[in-house]
């Protein structure tokens, strides 16, 4: 039973990661990271179930509120990337570059 | 303890707050208004005559006490204690430390007296006195200290005094340089005396590291670490004391203004290594061969100072390497166990030689600043006061029976021969005739003859009676000192010898009359030849002579101080660059430039990973993450 | 009240320091209320050393847990070790902040961080809280050459922090090694000094610990090789910046050695202290050649400061009670003359805007109390009887003698080597003739001489009577002493003990 949450969120997790990975529009990105955090909560959620406690409960609506935070910074900071540019493509920002 | 006195540390501290006084005024108003002279030489002269009665004093306190347990003791403080080692700031005055002090102070205060004259309108005038002050009690110091380390207090003070009074007129280089050359050179010195205290404390100082406590056990010492701390002690007495190979700053201590040469670096401060051998006399006793090292070195000195010497131009130079040629003497007295001859030598060279200087600074003033004696001559007219006690003091210098010098270097050469020292004794007798042929060379040349340079001998005259009464003290001294050691030959008893006796650990051989009277014999022989050879060449006024071959290299010092400045002090200075401009940045700094270039390289290599883009960053922590996890699953398993 | 005097040493100035940086503050009432403080120190300071009664063991201790699960306390105090480090950390400060009127209120905040910091080293007994306050110390060093040094003040900044940094963190590993041997040793933790001293440590990790603690002190100190840093950051920071560094932080890496490496490394001290003492010899020799070769004043003194560092640190390797009584009284008198010459040299730059040796000269004429003040310094540093330096030096030269008959006449060198540069350039800063720059020179003002007055007075009171502060120093160096003598001598019998020189059986 609880296999089958958990598979769900790794195959979300995974495809965040993926979206993270092989994308290239900060959006699209950024959309991929919010993935990953939502199969992060399903994972909390399960786990609650599983034991009966209500902590998972507790840890997933922090990271649902972290994640509404982190929306509003992150699209602040999209639109702020478009402005400097012109563009979404992230291979355009590679100021890290060694 | 009966011995206990306590007014000895208060010698040396009257001279001193003299110092910090005189020290103070002048600082305080050299840059804005003067005070006047007569203040500052009032009380310059008032520390070294309380010292002088106060080493009356204790002359005679000592004196009524019985022969065999003179000393009187005063432990100030303790100095500094670690360990076994106990340092007490004590004063000492025994037989040996009151005959030093009672002349030390007695010509330190005509000195004194006689600056005044000399030193009239010198803009500095109160620091020369403040240093002389200072000067006279760091030397009390010296000779008072109750042990060794007391006693380097007072030497290394009158080495400091030195390097201050010699670069005195410190506007013109050569004379700082003269003045480094002499700090320097004594430092070498003083290297050897703390290492040979360091040698002696470990040896034999944890029963007490003064003099009397050192003296009982002095018989603990083994051979081989006794002739260690012997020659240690011996270089700092070197250093001190101009010996062959560190004599080469004397001369050029001549830079000084000219009552600095007469108090220091004739009749004081250079005797010390003698006196310091003497005080060490308990264990030089026991290692012969250290003695021997002595008293070859000493006679080498004296027998090169007198060839310097006599054909120096400079009047102050003449005086200088006789200086040197007779502590040479000094040196081969306590090298060959005659302690008393060599310090009663010390006393009578103090007399006469502060004389010749005091003569050789009262002519210089009146010629004004002319130290060349080729350009001088005649002057016995015009300076009779000093003519006749210049003259005293050279038929001293030059060994005239009976003058002091006579007596006292009679039984040096004495001794020499009496032990076996055959070898010293030809050489000694030798550098005799030498010095009466120079000391007079410098007699005739000064003052007979027709002057060279006829308008600064018009306007030549005797200095003024502040200058000249010292003068006339001094020859008096330089007349009579020396029957107060009268030997048994001339119906005396040896009185300083005897009153000595207890400081000193002295080694009287018997031998016949017959050699006594050899020696006083070849001494007089000596004399006479070299008085005579020098009245021949001089006496009836001579020409300027030119400098060449043998000459030119005896009077150029055998090229010593070039060597010693290709050998020593270029390459010094050549280790000093070489290390600051190429090892410096090459060869210490290389770990660093080791760790950096690592650095870089390290740094270059990892760069490939840096790519920039953000997702890549993202593919490695996804991989570390679940590397980790991996791990953890399999130690969790 | 008294007994949390240590505490308040510590925070006092570090608290001042971080008011200090708020912009409310003005730059004279920095200066004013830094001067405040450091007098405030110096009181308790003196208080502290009058009070101080010298029977070898601690005293003001201060002790109360701080993180328990791992045993590291706050605890404090001081014995006749740290006692004149201490004293030397307290005394000097307020000089700085009555001679340069000129630094920005920033730089007053880092003085007094630095010295709150220093003083919090110096007491520390936990080897945790040292580290923490070791630390500490870097920072204001680093903003103050950093910030306010000179023309070449960036590099020099770089090469003392990383410097410094990798040497902590090489004593940070073997920190961790020391506690955790405790904690396998005795079952439980602490890094208490006086616990660590307990330990019975051998083998490859120990003397690995042994070589990182050394190093990270090493380069402090410094010693040669890793002196390198030394002469750039010296030069480059402002006077009072390199004063602080060569009169009391190089100080604390001396002091560090004796409070935490010998207690716990005896037998790694005694293996290494041969090779050590030659690096402190030769370290003198180096720096004292290399300083001859110096034009700038400033870089001179500081090659002499590292010369004498040297042989600071061989009397601390010498293991008799004689070296190290001297190497302790010699932390004082280097202090307050080589420090000195630093503050002497800053005044100089700061009249003639100049630091060659060759634009200066005639000096003496124009200014003869400084001069002499200057003098009397010059001559403590080079050791002259009847100064401060003369007593240190000697005792060291006699305790170097009766550990190897080589090292000891090495370590008499300094006498001349000392003596050669410093003459030098007395001769051609203060003597000689007066260029039209030096012409203007003005002499100390009332205040500056009433400043530096104590400090002279000072070198000459500790030359003629220095057995007030050795009785106070004496027993606690006896016992560190006395702890090579009563080693198991199995335990020494297969590692290099240094030949003997002059030995007898006991000290």
């Amino acid at each position: 039973m609880i296999q089958d949450y958990l598979i769900l969120s790794i195959i979300l997790f995974c495809i965040g990661i993926l979206g993270v990975v092989s994308r290239r529009n900060v959006l699209i990105i950024f959309m991929s990271i919010e993935l990953m955090l939502n199969a992060a909560n399903l994972a909390f959620i399960a786990f609650s179930r599983l034991h009966l406690s209500m902590d998972g409960h507790v840890l997933a609506m922090m990271v649902m509120a972290v994640a509404a935070a982190e929306a509003a910074l992150a699209l602040a900071v999209v639109i702020l990337l478009h402005k400097h540019k012109g563009k979404l493509d992230s291979n355009v920002f590679s100021l890290l570059k060694g | 303890m009966e011995h206990s006195v306590s007014y000895l540390g208060l010698i040396p501290l009257f001279p001193l707050i003299g110092a910090v006084v005189l020290g103070v005024m002048h600082i305080d108003t050299c840059t804005r208004r003067k005070l006047p002279e007569k203040l500052y030489g009032v009380l310059a002269c008032i520390g070294p005559v309380i010292s002088f009665i106060y080493a009356l004093v204790v002359f005679f306190q000592l004196k009524s006490m019985p022969a065999d347990s003179r000393f009187l003791i005063h432990d100030a403080f303790t100095w500094f204690s670690v360990g076994d080692l106990h340092i007490t700031m004590g004063f000492l005055a025994d037989p040996l430390s009151s005959l030093m002090l009672l002349f030390v102070t007695f010509i330190g205060s005509l000195i004194h007296i006689y600056s005044v004259g000399y030193m009239a309108g010198d803009e500095n005038f109160g620091k020369f006195f403040s240093y002389m002050n200072l000067f006279l009690g760091s030397m009390l110091i010296l000779v008072l200290g109750s042990g060794p380390v007391v006693m380097f207090v007072g030497w290394e003070g009158v080495g400091l005094c030195s390097y201050l009074l010699i670069s005195f007129y410190s506007k013109d280089t050569d004379n700082v340089l003269a003045g480094n050359k002499a700090f320097i050179v004594n430092r070498i010195g003083d290297l050897g005396f703390v290492l040979g205290m360091a040698f002696l404390f470990w040896a034999i100082g944890s029963g007490g590291f003064d003099y009397l406590s050192l003296r009982e056990n002095a018989h603990q010492l083994a051979p081989g670490i006794g002739l260690t701390i012997c020659l240690l002690l011996f270089v700092g007495a070197c250093g001190k004391s101009a010996q062959i190979p560190l004599f080469v700053w004397l001369p050029d201590a001549m830079a000084g203004p000219t009552p600095v040469s007469a108090l220091i670096h004739a009749a004081t401060m250079v005797t010390a290594g003698v006196y310091m051998v003497a005080r060490f006399s308990f264990i030089y006793a026991e290692v012969p061969l250290a003695g021997s090292i002595v008293a070859w070195t000493g006679i080498l000195t004296a027998l090169l100072a007198a060839i310097f010497a006599m054909f120096q131009r400079d009047i102050k130079k003449i005086l200088a390497y006789s200086t040197v040629s007779q502590l040479g003497y000094m040196f081969a007295g306590v090298g060959v166990a005659a302690y008393s001859a060599g310090i009663f030598h010390v006393f009578t060279h103090a007399f006469f030689k502060a004389l010749l200087f005091l003569g050789a600074g009262a002519v210089i003033y009146a010629l004004h600043h002319e130290q060349d004696i080729w350009k001088m001559g005649g002057l016995k007219e015009k300076m009779p006061k000093t003519y006749w006690t210049m003259l005293i003091g050279a038929l001293a210098l030059a060994g005239c029976p009976p003058f002091a010098g006579f007596f006292s270097k009679d039984e040096i050469l004495f001794s020499a021969l009496a032990t076996g020292h055959t070898g010293i004794w030809i050489i000694g007798v030798t550098v005799a005739g030498m010095t009466a042929y120079y000391s007079f060379r410098m007699i005739f040349l000064v003052f007979h003859g027709t002057p060279r340079n006829k308008e600064s001998f018009n306007h030549a005259e005797d200095a003024p009676g502040v200058m000249t009464i010292p003068l006339i003290i001094l020859a008096v001294g330089a007349l009579f000192a020396g029957f107060l050691n009268l030997p048994a030959l001339f119906g005396g008893n040896l009185n300083v010898s005897h009153w000595l006796a207890p400081s000193l650990a002295d080694h009287h051989p018997h031998v016949g009359i017959s050699v006594e009277l050899l020696a006083v014999a070849a001494s007089v022989i000596a004399f006479a030849i070299g008085i005579t050879v020098s009245y021949r060449k001089f006496g009836q006024g001579a020409d300027e002579p030119e400098y060449s071959g043998f000459t030119e290299f005896c009077y150029n010092k055998f090229y010593i101080d070039e060597l010693y400045h290709a050998v020593l002090v270029r390459p010094y200075k050549a280790v000093g660059s070489v290390i600051w401009k190429f090892f410096e940045p090459n060869v210490t700094d290389i770990h660093v430039k080791i760790a950096t270039w690592l650095y870089q390289k390290a740094g270059t290599a990892f760069k490939v990973f840096q790519v920039g883009y953000v997702r890549v960053y993202a593919i490695y922590m996804v991989i570390g993450l679940s590397i980790m996890s991996l791990l953890l699953s399999q130690s969790l398993n | 009240m008294f007994e949390y005097v240590l505490s308040v040493m510590i925070f006092l100035p570090i608290l001042a320091g971080l008011v200090m940086l708020f912009p409310l503050v003005s730059k004279g009432g920095a200066r004013i209320a830094g001067f405040i403080v450091t007098i405030v120190i110096l009181i308790l300071g003196i208080e502290l050393f009058l009070g101080f009664s010298g029977t070898g063991g601690m005293e003001y201790v201060e002790q109360c847990n701080w993180i328990e699960s791992l045993g590291i306390s706050y605890s404090l105090g001081i014995d006749g070790i740290s006692l004149l480090v201490l004293f030397t950390c307290t005394v000097l400060f307020p000089i700085i902040f009555v001679v340069f009127s000129t630094r920005t209120k920033g730089y007053y905040a880092n003085l007094l961080i630095a010295q709150g910091a220093m003083i919090g080293a110096i007491c520390a007994t936990d080897i945790v809280l040292f580290y923490i306050f070791w630390e500490i110390m870097l920072l204001p060093i680093f903003f103050m050459i950093g910030l306010y040094g000179g023309e070449k003040r960036l590099p020099a900044t770089i090469k003392i922090t990383i410097y410094t940094i990798a040497g902590s963190l090489l004593m940070l590993a073997a920190l961790i090694y020391v506690g955790v041997s405790h904690h396998s040793q005795f079952g439980e933790w602490s890094f208490n000094i006086v616990d660590l001293s307990r330990l019975d440590l051998s083998g490859g990790f120990a003397v690995l610990a042994f070589i990182m603690f050394m190093l990270a002190f090493a380069i402090k100190i410094p010693l040669f090789p890793f002196h390198t840093w030394l002469p750039d950051a010296y030069t480059e920071a402002p006077t009072s910046t390199t004063f602080v560094l060569s009169a009391i932080m190089a100080k604390i890496g001396v002091y560090a050695v004796i409070r935490f490496v010998i207690p716990v490394f005896e037998i790694e001290f005694t293996r290494f202290a041969l090779l050590l003492s030659f690096s402190g010899v030769i370290g003198m020799m180096y720096c004292g050649l290399a300083a001859i070769a110096q034009k700038d004043i400033k870089r001179m003194l500081a090659f002499s400061s590292a010369s004498h560092m040297g042989i600071i640190a061989l009397g601390i390797f010498c293991m008799n009670v004689q070296a190290l009584t001297g190497s302790l009284f010699q932390i004082v008198a280097h202090a307050t003359s080589t420090g000195i010459l630093f503050l002497f040299v800053g005044l100089i730059e700061e009249r003639m805007k100049t630091r060659k040796i060759e634009d200066l000269g005639g000096i003496a004429y124009r200014a003869p109390i400084f001069a002499t003040f200057f003098a009397i310094a010059m001559l403590a540093s080079v050791g002259l009887p009847g100064t401060s330096g003369f007593i240190g030096e000697f005792l060291i030269i006699l305790g170097a003698v009766k550990f190897n008959i080589v090292i000891g006449v090495l370590a008499g060198t300094t006498l001349v080597i000392g003596v050669c540069y410093m003459l030098w350039m007395f001769q051609r800063v203060f003597f000689e003739t007066a260029n039209e720059r030096t012409e203007k020179f003005q002499d100390l003002s009332l205040l500056e001489t009433l400043t530096f007055l104590p400090v002279i007075l000072l070198i000459i009171f500790m030359g003629i009577y220095p057995q007030p502060f050795i009785n106070k120093i004496e027993p606690a160096a006896q016992q560190q002493v006395a702890k090579f003598y009563s080693m198991d001598q199995t335990q020494i019998a297969d590692t290099i003990v240094p030949t003997p020189g002059l030995k007898n059986q006991k000290n």
